[in-house]
């Protein structure tokens, strides 16, 4: 292996294996290098990958029998909580059960490990077959810089050397923070830590539990009380045999509130309307790892330097505004995008940021860029104590009593509704919230 | 369904390099930073693998072989105490996520 590859692909996560079977389908000769035992060995999502793209990489994935992916989604809630209810939107249609599906629920592990076979079967058929590889096992320590331009990776006493990188290591992105496209520290200001536990059913009792039918699937976003008072939200995702269960919950918030997030965990589990679900299930992992908020302060200065291409959750590419997280999705776009880009550059002959910046003009092109531009105003309100205490408190204290019926007259459903309004807000924030959430959504 | 302990949920976690009795520590915390000016201590709460824990005395001690890897500690610690790295595939600790 002491040529110089095209390219080195450093992490094996959405990013990195999107990139990666862009580069192999476009005949370059590249190095994707991934720490874990294999593929996906060190990834946590919630999750769900939102969008078709995964058809683009992988073409009729869902006619496989036993493909990289749990199931899909055709039924979605939210719910809004407070200590004992539970009011939920509630979505269901046969319009998505059509292929490409609009969302697939995956478990990392399996999902990232059966995607890189993927790449492997790309990189066969491409005329590198023998040049390009999967190294797995290996952590690269530096990003190797010459005259400000990267020219390659070391990894303990091993160099590997290549015209260019593609940063793909996810959100603690500490070779991105090496090669100064982000600060040595990052603040806790607009991380979460994602916790998860992954809790075992027998598969009939499971699709009964849900409706599901065949391999379909739900997804079911909490705000309120699901995280005690911490600014962040919960997760509920159906898959094969088991279900995903978890919150994402803001540092600064648990440091400043003194909170545990395995606390808040059995908080949640503890919720009456979670409680009923998981009652006779088997908990069979515990898991956390951080996660960006979609805030735009925390990301990179820039996408690229010369040599060098940031995709996925190291440049904190993610969107969560209330209805779903999404970073799966920006991490496999952007990935392709970076690996389009060197292919461009190969064919001019020409790795620095003169090139490369076309990256950043794609980017900002492209859905993920144009929607965490466009929704940072629904990201900001989000988190504020509004969105995440008063609004699900109000609501829930409106279902309660919109939905007992007692043997006495009942009060006009709009007088229900200023009660709790005045109960847990005012009128004026509702005007403004209402305002805010129509300009920003 | 009961809740389980966290030492219950950390033994559900598959770590890399059971078998060797010597790791090489992939976090390194500077304790004196905690124990003598860090006015909040927070990584005793927010690490979610409890790595940071508080004795009797309210001295802060770390220990890296439950660590679950999420990063959080490097955020949440503003002090520079946190010294994070990944761990070394050979001779880290580490996981191995079985669903992830
Ligand atoms: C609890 C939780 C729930 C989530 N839910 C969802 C969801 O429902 N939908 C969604 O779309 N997103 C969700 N996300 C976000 C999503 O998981 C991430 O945005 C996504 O994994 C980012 O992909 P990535 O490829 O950029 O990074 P990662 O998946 O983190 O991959 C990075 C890879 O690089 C490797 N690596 C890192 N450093 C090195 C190194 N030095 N040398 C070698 N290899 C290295 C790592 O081992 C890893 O395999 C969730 C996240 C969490 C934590
Ligand atoms: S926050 Fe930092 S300095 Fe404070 S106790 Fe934790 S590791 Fe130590
Ligand atoms: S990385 Fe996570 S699990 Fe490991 S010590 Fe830090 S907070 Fe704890």
């Amino acid at each position: 292996m002491d040529e110089k590859f095209d390219c080195i692909v450093i992490g094996g996560g959405v990013a990195g294996l999107a990139a990666a079977m862009t580069l192999a389908r476009n005949n370059m000769k590249f190095l994707l290098i991934e720490r874990g035992e294999f593929a996906g060995s060190k990834n946590v999502s919630g999750g769900v990958l939102w969008g078709s793209d995964l058809a683009k990489l992988v073409p009729n994935y869902w006619e496989e029998e036993d493909g990289g992916w749990e199931r899909f989604i055709n039924h979605r809630r939210l719910t809004l909580m407070d200590e004992q209810s539970a009011f939920t939107i509630d979505f269901k249609s046969s319009h998505f059960n059509e292929t490409p599906y609009t969302g697939v629920v995956v478990l990392r592990s399996k999902f990232d490990n059966w995607l890189s076979g993927k790449v492997q079967e790309a990189i066969d058929a491409s005329d590198y077959a023998m040049d390009s590889f999967i190294a797995t096992n290996i952590k690269v320590d530096e990003v190797i810089m010459e005259n400000d331009k990267a020219v390659g990776i070391r990894t303990g006493e091993d160099e590997f050397h290549a015209d260019s990188v593609i940063i793909a290591e996810g959100v603690n992105n500490l070779l991105t923070r090496q090669v100064g496209l982000q600060d040595k520290y990052v603040p806790a200001d607009h991380m979460l830590t994602g916790i998860k536990e992954i809790i075992r059913f027998d598969q009939e009792v499971l699709e009964q539990k849900f409706q599901l039918n065949g391999l379909s699937g739900m997804s079911n976003e909490f705000v309120g009380s699901a995280t005690d008072g911490v600014e962040g939200g919960g997760f509920l995702y159906t898959n094969r045999d088991t279900i995903s269960l978890g919150l994402v919950l803001s540092i600064k918030d648990m440091r400043e509130k003194k909170k545990s997030p395995h606390d808040v965990l059995n908080h949640f589990k503890t919720h009456p309307a979670i409680a009923d679900i998981i009652k006779d299930g088997e908990v069979v992992e515990y898991s956390a790892h951080v996660v960006s908020s979609g805030d735009s302060r925390v990301m990179p200065k820039e996408l690229y330097k010369d040599g060098i291409l940031l995709a996925g959750e190291s440049a904190n590419l993610l969107m969560n505004a209330g209805k779903a997280i999404q970073g799966m999705d920006y991490a496999m776009r952007s990935g392709i995008l970076a690996a389009e880009t060197i292919v461009k550059a190969k064919e001019k002959g020409d790795f620095s940021s003169a090139t490369l910046k076309e990256y950043r003009s794609a980017m900002d092109q492209s859905y993920v860029m144009k929607d965490i531009n466009g929704f940072q105003d629904a990201v900001h309100l989000l988190h504020t104590e509004t969105m995440q205490q008063k609004v699900p408190n109000l609501l829930c204290d409106f279902g309660r009593q919109f939905f007992t019926i007692k043997n006495e007259p009942t009060p006009k459903s709009k007088d229900m509704l200023k009660g709790a309004v005045k109960r847990h807000a005012s009128f004026w924030e509702l005007a403004k919230l209402g305002f805010k959430a129509g300009k920003s959504l | 369904m009961k809740n389980l302990k966290l030492t219950e949920r950390l033994g559900l976690v598959s770590y890399r390099n059971q078998s060797k009795s010597e790791i090489k520590p992939h976090i390194v915390v500077d304790t004196d930073v905690c124990n003598s000016t860090c006015p909040h201590k927070c990584t005793t709460w927010v690490c979610p693998a409890n790595c940071y824990t508080m004795d009797d005395n309210d001295q802060v001690h770390f220990q890296v072989e439950d660590c679950i890897e999420c990063g959080t500690c490097m955020y949440a610690c503003d002090q520079g105490a946190v010294d994070w790295n990944f761990p070394d595939p050979e001779i880290g600790r580490g996981v191995t996520w079985n669903f992830g």
